[in-house]
């Protein structure tokens, strides 16, 4: 249902998308080589809350209200947003794939693991844990182990296990609280290195992915490419990988830069709010944030805020081009 | 359900985690104020203990617990510790309707969050009653493709686009501003209570910003939805028996056209208290989300397991009022 007049406007706008996406890219890779008149979180103290574009001052997109240069925050900004955006949605997207492709194709009983194995792992476990009584489960190992080997001829027992209903499980929890909320939360009772905000919002995003690569995943499986691929003998988990999985990603082509984008608003909402990441790492957030103690300086908001919204237009325009 | 309680149990456990810091406990103010003699070490150890005893922070954390041992072939060893623990006393407490106390002020969190839920619910409750109004406007007006349909559609999904912090600060900046426009008093201008206006002056520009972030999503998709109906045989018929557009779409598309939309507004609520995090800490607003984000800032633990409680609570009720919009929608569902 798509009209005509919109082919001949969708290869300008992708290029634009495209070309505005890799100037913030290349911002953020180059951003230590370029030569900027001053570095990032230094504070001027000579030229506090400073208006752009004033004769015979270097700061040519101002200061904040702490004295730091405004293009410099910018640079280093993208350089936070992008790092640290992408590589939260590259990452969930990854996760969710996994266990959303998995949860998908073995549903609750299609992978079994031997029954001894697990019985005897458990065992170790329990020893290694040190739980009450841990010599049991030695014991307990060993006659697992003593068993099987009894049970060889006469094939052994197995163990499904319930993955589809643990990965939905695991998205009804996270999903029971708005996203912003459980970041919050968690940032809160975590002290959270750059490192570990990232484990936040990879453990915050997934849930997305894996809903739809699983949706995905029970169409794909009943194809009969897929029957023809295990009617052929190759095993079910390469059946998985090489043949389904790839098939069963394709919804993330629309759904990555859509989540991407909103990895970036929550990223720079953190920061806004004085969440996330340490006050002295620049981002486009916390210089928007600072626009508050100063109201008459437009110029924090309008660099920033334009970045922000063109980043998400773009990636926005790119997700629906896909469709 | 479950779900709400598990969150609730998972964040409860990691913040009581590691050993509290001095500040969550109230001591650092004590410590502050003499500061003639620095409190000996000992002192400041037996205060120490005495604060972690009067918040009930001295016993084990969970049903058991991993003690180091040292002695002996294995270094750690597992200790059941009973019903005396943090989480059942913590658990018993929330069946009971009490959510414990606030580490920062020590008042109780139950009147805390009651105090930010007045004015937090009259915000997202008319938020989302003028969204959901604005929107099935606006989509049965889109639906009749008028002149003005593709700018509002560029409009909205700019609008989409825009992050609600650039949003609510530009709009601060923009029009309650004494250097630009100053239509609107922002709450820190006046007193809460003296000020000139009510409460409800105050929240004008808030509102906004939530109605005008909840709006495109929904609009869009309702339009969708609306455009896919006119499409159907039976709007067709309904065209041909000679039913203006107006008509039509009132009272035959737009009830259908609402079932597929239903999730979207079901989540409307969470969503926007979600926003009413990011609103009422750039109006300065003394609202739930603003309690959220300073107890997150202050690691004021004990408000922060009440608010995720209670937002998940909220979005329970939100998910029973869609089936029942359901079953309104469609009888033919269960």
């Amino acid at each position: 249902m798509r009209k005509p007049e919109r082919f001949s406007l969708a290869g300008g706008g992708r290029a634009l998308a495209w070309a505005w996406l890799g100037l913030i890219t290349a911002l953020a890779i180059l951003a230590p080589l370029l030569s900027l008149p001053y570095p990032p979180a230094q504070p001027d103290l000579a030229h506090l809350a400073a208006p752009p574009l004033v004769a015979g001052s270097a700061h040519w997109l101002g200061t904040d209200p702490q004295g730091r240069d405004v293009l410099a925050e910018l640079v280093f900004g993208a350089r936070t947003a992008v790092g640290l955006s992408l590589a939260a949605a590259i990452l969930a997207a990854a996760l969710g794939a996994l266990l959303g492709g998995a949860a998908g194709f073995w549903r609750n009983s299609g992978l079994h693991l031997p029954l001894p194995a697990v019985v005897g792992l458990l065992g170790v476990a329990w020893w290694a844990l040190a739980l009450p009584w841990a010599d049991a489960g030695l014991a307990l190992s060993t006659s697992a182990l003593a068993i099987s080997f009894l049970l060889r001829e006469r094939g052994n027992l197995y163990l499904p296990v319930p993955l589809d209903a643990a990965v939905l499980g695991s998205t009804a929890l996270l999903g029971a609280v708005p996203r912003l909320v459980l970041v919050v939360a968690l940032a809160g009772t975590l002290t959270l290195s750059p490192a570990g905000l990232l484990a936040v919002l990879v453990l915050t995003a997934w849930p997305g992915p894996a809903r739809l690569v699983r949706a995905e995943m029970l169409r794909v499986k009943a194809q009969p490419f897929v029957a023809a691929a295990r009617a052929l003998g190759l095993p079910a988990g390469r059946v998985w990988w090489r043949q389904a999985l790839p098939h069963a990603c394709q919804p993330l082509r629309t759904a990555f830069p859509l989540s991407l984008a909103g990895l970036l608003a929550l990223e720079s909402t953190l920061s806004f709010l004085g969440i996330g990441l340490p006050p002295e790492v620049p981002s486009w957030g916390r210089l928007l944030g600072s626009a508050r103690l100063e109201p008459t300086a437009w110029w924090l908001v309008a660099g920033p805020g334009g970045a922000l919204l063109l980043t998400i237009i773009a990636l926005q325009y790119l997700a629906r081009a896909h469709r | 359900m479950l779900a709400v309680w598990a969150l609730a149990s998972l964040v409860f456990l990691l913040s009581r985690w590691g050993p509290p810091s001095d500040e969550s406990l109230g001591l650092s103010n004590a410590a502050d104020l003499n500061v003639g003699t620095p409190a000996a070490p000992s002192a400041r150890r037996q205060m120490r203990r005495e604060a972690l005893l009067r918040q009930g922070l001295a016993a084990p954390l969970f049903y058991f617990s991993r003690v180091a041992d040292g002695s002996g072939a294995r270094p750690v060893r597992w200790h059941w510790n009973g019903r005396r623990n943090q989480y059942h006393r913590w658990l018993g407490a929330v069946l009971r309707g009490n959510l414990g106390t606030s580490f920062r002020n020590g008042r109780p969190v139950a009147g805390r969050l009651g105090a930010a839920l007045a004015c937090t619910v009259p915000l997202t409750g008319a938020a989302a009653a003028l969204a959901l109004a604005i929107a099935l406007a606006l989509a049965a007006g889109l639906a009749r493709r008028p002149w003005w349909r593709r700018p509002a559609l560029a409009l909205l999904a700019a609008l989409q686009a825009l992050p609600l912090f650039v949003l609510a600060t530009g709009l601060l900046l923009l029009l309650a501003n004494p250097d630009a426009l100053n239509w609107f008093p922002t709450y820190d201008q006046a007193d809460a209570g003296n000020g000139p206006a009510p409460l409800g002056f105050y929240l004008a520009l808030p509102l906004l910003c939530l109605v005008l972030s909840a709006l495109p999503e929904l609009t869009l998709q309702l339009e969708a939805a609306l455009a896919h109906e006119l499409r159907a045989g039976y709007a067709v018929t309904a065209r041909a028996k000679g039913l203006s557009i107006k008509q039509l779409i009132r009272s035959h598309a737009l009830r259908n056209a609402l079932l597929p939309v239903l999730p979207l507004i079901a989540d409307l609520l969470p969503a926007l208290v979600a926003g009413a995090v990011v609103v009422e800490v750039v109006f300065s607003l003394p609202g739930m989300g603003r309690l959220l984000a300073e107890a997150a800032a202050a690691r004021d633990y004990p408000v922060l397991v009440g608010g995720v409680l209670l937002v998940g609570a909220a979005r329970l009720l939100a998910l029973l009022l869609a089936d029942a919009g359901a079953r309104w929608l469609d009888p033919r569902v269960l």
